[in-house]
């Protein structure tokens, strides 16, 4: 019973959607891939659709593109030390460690007398990354002492979290015989939020030669900002049911309001091939209330503390040296706290596939349309690629995937995925769509060679999620 | 059939993720977890004039000159419950013709002495400075005292001097501190 719980308690910690959904994209069978590209295809019966509230899209991540649990904790009867020196070494200032979460509140869609497919809804997101900054780890975990005259880069910390709750409401429409097009309108409502990226600095312990002491401690061209909304007013609360209950109060528009959209196609190239593309969370928040900002800049020189020995009178005391070292570290290297308001950008997500699509006829296109013989026909197969790429503070992160997918009855449809992204290059995903009379489920799991061991798995993801769906009679 | 077949999926399906686990991993290594960072800090430094041990007002010899300078990185809990072991090394470079004894004394806050140190300095000249070392370590009991300091006094003592004394004691020092977090 233990071995299960500590099982399902695993699965649960690491059960994720990474921020590529690469098994949803252009999956028409279930309504939130149209948070994936608004210009997606959706069945021309499809009426109405409802997500079953919290229980639409459940959504985390946690991911790290260059360790993995295992890699740490692997039960060898070596020494865990070791490992973790072995991979602070072996990891790169541009691996990162990521935490994502989403949790769809409500989820609905119609389609209108137009044709046009109207859906929105509400979920909250949670954002987290931080690139390795390797030399500070190697400072903290082996000091400066055999690191002498080498320069650790400072500007390595780069991280970024938020926490908000985004209302959506976007329109599809099928505009030609060939062409899908959609846009979804997005504001943000922030909780919280902080930034530090973009930082410069050097830290160095030279050995002296003719110097004043025996080392020249120098902290170089420091210039680090943290960014913070939300936090400041935190600190004047007692006690976590107090600060949950303030965060949970800006979910509704009491925190800092952004602004953004998404729009997306697909198009039919001919009755075989298909093109769709996205670009998500095109826009921004601005930041203008609780906030502050940290910044430390400047550059100074430490040799440690020279006594002057200078003559003092009885019970006159000896010159203040900590206090006046102190004094000149804080002239030198200030840390001043700012109150501007300051605009983040979300990080851009765009979406691409291609698709060629092959087997039997399927849906209300079973008949040809001779005066349309290039548009689209259904077909219970196709195969293609994708790709995905979101804007990280560091440069784009990307992933290519080919995928297989098939639409076993119109009841049952199935996605194959092999994906090539910062993580791994072996990674494999099924995911899985059901309609059930009006209740529809859809799972999809990538990763799933690490699946024997999860440990081992430098990411992984699981999507589920319910909805009703309502087809015209 | 249909259902059947949908059941079947889902039942399949669920198996997979039961089937999925975490295995050969011991967390319990998580206590084992050690930072054991090894930091070299310069510590004091002076550079005494001979004419310091000689008033020329009163025409007198100062055979002891005494500094204190807090030293505030050992109030820091974290560096207190951390610290393994700590090396001062002290470099003197002499070109005074004279020997010294130099005593290094921690004090607590409370100014008890909670270690201390006396360093004989060979004599020197100016055309041929003397460098002295002198390594201290400081390990098991010893670094509770150490953690306890607040401040440290440093008295330089010279036997003789005299208006025409000329040169310099210089001292450079640092400290090698054994972390453990």
């Amino acid at each position: 019973m233990r071995k299960v719980l500590t099982c399902l308690f695993a699965l649960w910690a690491i059960m994720s959607i990474a921020q590529n959904k690469q098994l949803l994209y252009g999956v028409e069978e279930i309504p939130q891939s149209l948070l994936l590209n608004p210009g997606g295809k959706i069945s021309v019966t499809q009426k109405y659709h409802f997500g079953i509230p919290f229980f639409s899209q459940i959504h985390i991540n946690g991911g790290s593109s260059g360790v993995s649990v295992f890699d740490i904790f692997e039960d060898s009867g070596g020494d865990i030390n070791e490992r973790i020196r072995k991979k602070i070494f072996e990891l790169k200032n541009t691996d990162f460690f990521t935490v994502t979460q989403q949790l769809e509140i409500i989820n609905f869609g119609w389609r209108a007398q137009n044709e046009i497919y109207f859906s929105g809804g509400i979920y909250q997101e949670f954002d987290f990354i931080s690139y390795f900054p390797r030399d500070l780890a190697i400072l903290a975990w082996e000091g400066n002492r055999d690191y002498i005259d080498y320069e650790f880069d400072l500007g390595e910390i780069s991280t970024t979290g938020d926490l908000m709750t985004v209302f959506h409401f976007g329109a599809n429409k099928q505009v030609t015989n060939k062409l899908i097009l959609g846009i979804r309108a997005k504001i943000y409502s922030s909780l919280i939020s902080y930034r530090s990226t973009n930082n410069n600095g050097t830290f160095v312990t030279h050995l002296g030669d003719g110097t004043i002491n025996i080392y020249e401690h120098t902290v170089q061209d420091i210039d680090i900002t943290v960014e913070t909304s939300g936090f400041a007013s935190l600190r004047e609360l007692n006690g976590s049911s107090q600060v949950i209950g303030e965060i949970l109060g800006r979910a509704f528009f009491g925190g800092n309001i952004g602004l953004g959209v998404d729009i997306g196609g697909t198009y039919d190239i001919n009755d075989k091939f298909t093109a769709s593309a996205s670009i998500l969370d095109f826009g921004a928040i601005f930041h203008t209330k609780d906030v502050e900002t940290y910044h430390v800049s400047g550059n100074y020189t430490l040799n440690g503390i020279e006594l002057l020995f200078p003559p003092l009178n009885i019970g006159e005391p000896a010159p203040p040296y900590w206090d006046d070292l102190e004094d000149e570290i804080e002239r030198e290297i200030p840390i001043d706290t700012l109150y501007n308001s300051y605009t983040q950008f979300r990080p851009l997500k765009l979406n691409a596939s291609l698709s060629y699509n092959f087997g039997k006829i399927i849906g209300n296109n079973a008949e040809c349309d001779c005066r349309n013989i290039n548009s689209g026909i259904d077909r219970d197969q196709s195969v293609g690629l994708q790709f995905y790429s979101i804007s990280r503070p560091k440069g784009a992160q990307m992933a290519g995937t080919l995928f297989y997918y098939r639409r076993f009855t119109d009841y049952i449809s199935a996605k194959a995925t092999y994906t090539i992204d910062s993580y791994s290059t072996t990674n494999l995903g099924l995911g899985f769509v059901t309609d059930l009379g009006k209740f529809n489920f859809y799972i999809a799991a990538d990763n799933l060679l690490r699946y024997g061991n999860l440990a081992k798995a430098k990411s992984i993801s699981l999507q589920l999620g319910f909805n009703i769906k309502i087809d015209e009679e | 059939m249909k259902k059947n077949l949908n059941l079947f999926f889902i039942g399949a399906i669920m198996l997979f993720f039961f089937v999925a686990c975490i295995k050969d991993t011991d967390f319990d290594q998580a206590e084992d977890i050690a930072l054991t960072p090894i930091l070299e800090v310069d510590f004091i430094y002076f550079n005494i004039d001979a004419r310091q041990f000689f008033d020329e007002t009163s025409s007198t010899e100062i055979l002891t000159i005494r500094d204190t300078t807090e030293i505030r990185i050992l109030d820091d809990t974290e560096i207190q419950e951390s610290l393994i072991r700590a090396e001062f090394f002290y470099r003197f470079n002499n070109s005074i013709p004279r020997d010294f004894l130099v005593d290094i004394r921690f004090l607590s806050e409370d100014n008890d002495t909670t270690l201390t140190t006396q360093i004989s300095v060979i004599q020197g000249s100016l055309q041929m400075p003397i460098v002295t070392e002198f390594i201290q370590n400081v390990e098991g009991d010893d670094i509770i005292d150490l953690t306890q300091s607040d401040k440290v006094v440093v008295s330089v003592t010279i036997p003789s001097s005299n208006a025409n004394l000329e040169g310099i004691l210089n001292l450079q020092s640092k400290t090698t501190y054994y972390l453990e977090f």
